[in-house]
């Protein structure tokens, strides 16, 4: 018997999916490596609505047990998928793992995950100062000199992270603004330890056995520049875990599955998306739990039609 | 039983989920807070030549990260 929906993913989208699909008493299989999605790591959650502040392991401990509260639903856990293929009826996802599954639909819920800078000296020096969790690794820098590049929330929410440990923060910004939240920029830029390096193009991580700085290049003045360092603290943005249905469905430019936003439908019939995954204009945690519940929904539409793919 | 060491640090998540599962699986293990421990920082550098956490010793086998797949394998479990 194939299930009626695999849920690919264990983000609070894919979870609030398996707690409606349960409660549809839908046959339904949640495949993830964790739970909790990319906020996992966030030292405090602060626009989860309900709860002023919440670490993001305390929320991923939260989703975990609101779904495994649920009956029914089945989980395949420390596991990611590998494809996803057609088949007679519908589906069939292998895992990297090497388990295989036949459903009738597919909803990704599969996030993203960090974009890397993509210059030399980035991947030789990853763990040997260059650092993508600032929650895990800023008490390592206590008293240091470190760089932050990004512009955005995370890159923000890095520094507040750092500020209680290194001695000097320099945020390197491509442009000349910041994207993040205006609070918690005030907070950022007028703190006597940080200072912003605006229009800062990276060009190479560089040191000996462990990082000593970094080289970017000024976009206005097309300036080669030094910055003498301990640590870089990469936080650039994300790329969406689309890989193992990209040859099924229609994929914008960055890589997200292009979905009617009505229903969440890919251009595949069978194949819905929702959250960070998607060609949806915000990745939030509360936007992809409304959009990943709508899709369940209109998941059960299909499946009480008895249609299939 | 094997021999375990946990390198961490107090906000470190994946440390958190580490000894979770170690938790789980009934294994107990020694933990050094690398972010005050300057001694224990310097022994987890030496042994898995990088500075992120966590970094696990089981037996002398050096897993960089909260790797369940391999802790498990490192530990004898199924």
């Amino acid at each position: 018997m194939p299930y009626d929906v695999i849920i690919i993913g264990g983000g609070p989208g894919g979870v609030a999916a398996g707690i409606y699909a349960a409660r549809k008493k839908m046959k339904a299989l949640i495949i993830t490596d964790s739970f909790g999605g990319q906020s996992l790591t966030s030292a405090a959650i602060e626009n989860w609505i309900g709860t002023a502040s919440i670490s993001g392991y305390d929320l991923a401990k939260q989703l975990e047990a609101h779904l495994r509260a649920q009956q029914g639903i089945e989980i395949v856990e420390g596991d990611l998928v590998a494809s996803v293929a057609k088949k007679d009826g519908g589906f069939s996802v292998v895992t990297k793992g090497g388990k295989a599954f036949d459903t009738k639909y597919v909803l990704v819920t599969s996030g993203s995950r960090r974009k890397k800078l993509g210059i030399p000296g980035e991947a030789e020096y990853d763990g040997k100062g260059v650092v993508y969790c600032s929650t895990c690794d800023a008490p390592l820098f206590g008293g240091k000199t470190v760089a932050v590049v990004g512009g955005g929330n995370s890159a923000l929410e890095s520094v507040v992270d750092l500020i209680p440990y290194a001695s000097k923060i320099y945020v390197m910004v491509r442009s000349g603004a910041m994207r993040g939240d205006p609070v918690t920029q005030e907070k950022v830029k007028s703190h006597p330890q940080v200072e912003v390096v605006w229009n800062a193009l990276p060009q190479e991580v560089i040191g000996k056995d462990m990082v000593t700085g970094i080289r970017y290049q000024d976009a206005v003045s097309g300036e080669m520049k030094e910055l003498a360092l301990d640590g870089v603290f990469v936080e650039i943005g994300l790329m969406p875990n689309s890989d193992f249905v990209k040859d099924l469905v229609t994929l914008n430019q960055v890589g997200h599955i292009v979905v009617d936003h009505a229903t969440q439908q890919s251009s595949c019939p069978g194949i819905w998306a929702a959250g960070d995954v998607s060609d949806v204009l915000y990745d939030q945690n509360n936007i992809s739990v409304g959009d990943s519940i709508k899709a369940v929904l209109n998941i059960y539409d299909q499946v009480k039609k008895g249609f299939s793919a | 039983m094997a021999n375990v060491t946990i390198y961490s640090t107090p906000t470190c998540v994946y440390c958190n989920m580490t000894k979770d599962f170690l938790k789980v699986h009934k294994v107990p293990y020694q933990e050094f807070n690398v972010a005050s421990d300057l001694k224990a920082r310097e022994d987890m550098v030496n042994k898995s030549h990088q500075l992120g956490v966590p970094v696990i010793d089981i037996d002398g086998t050096i897993i960089v990260g909260y790797d369940q797949p391999k802790i498990a394998s490192a530990l004898g479990l199924k």
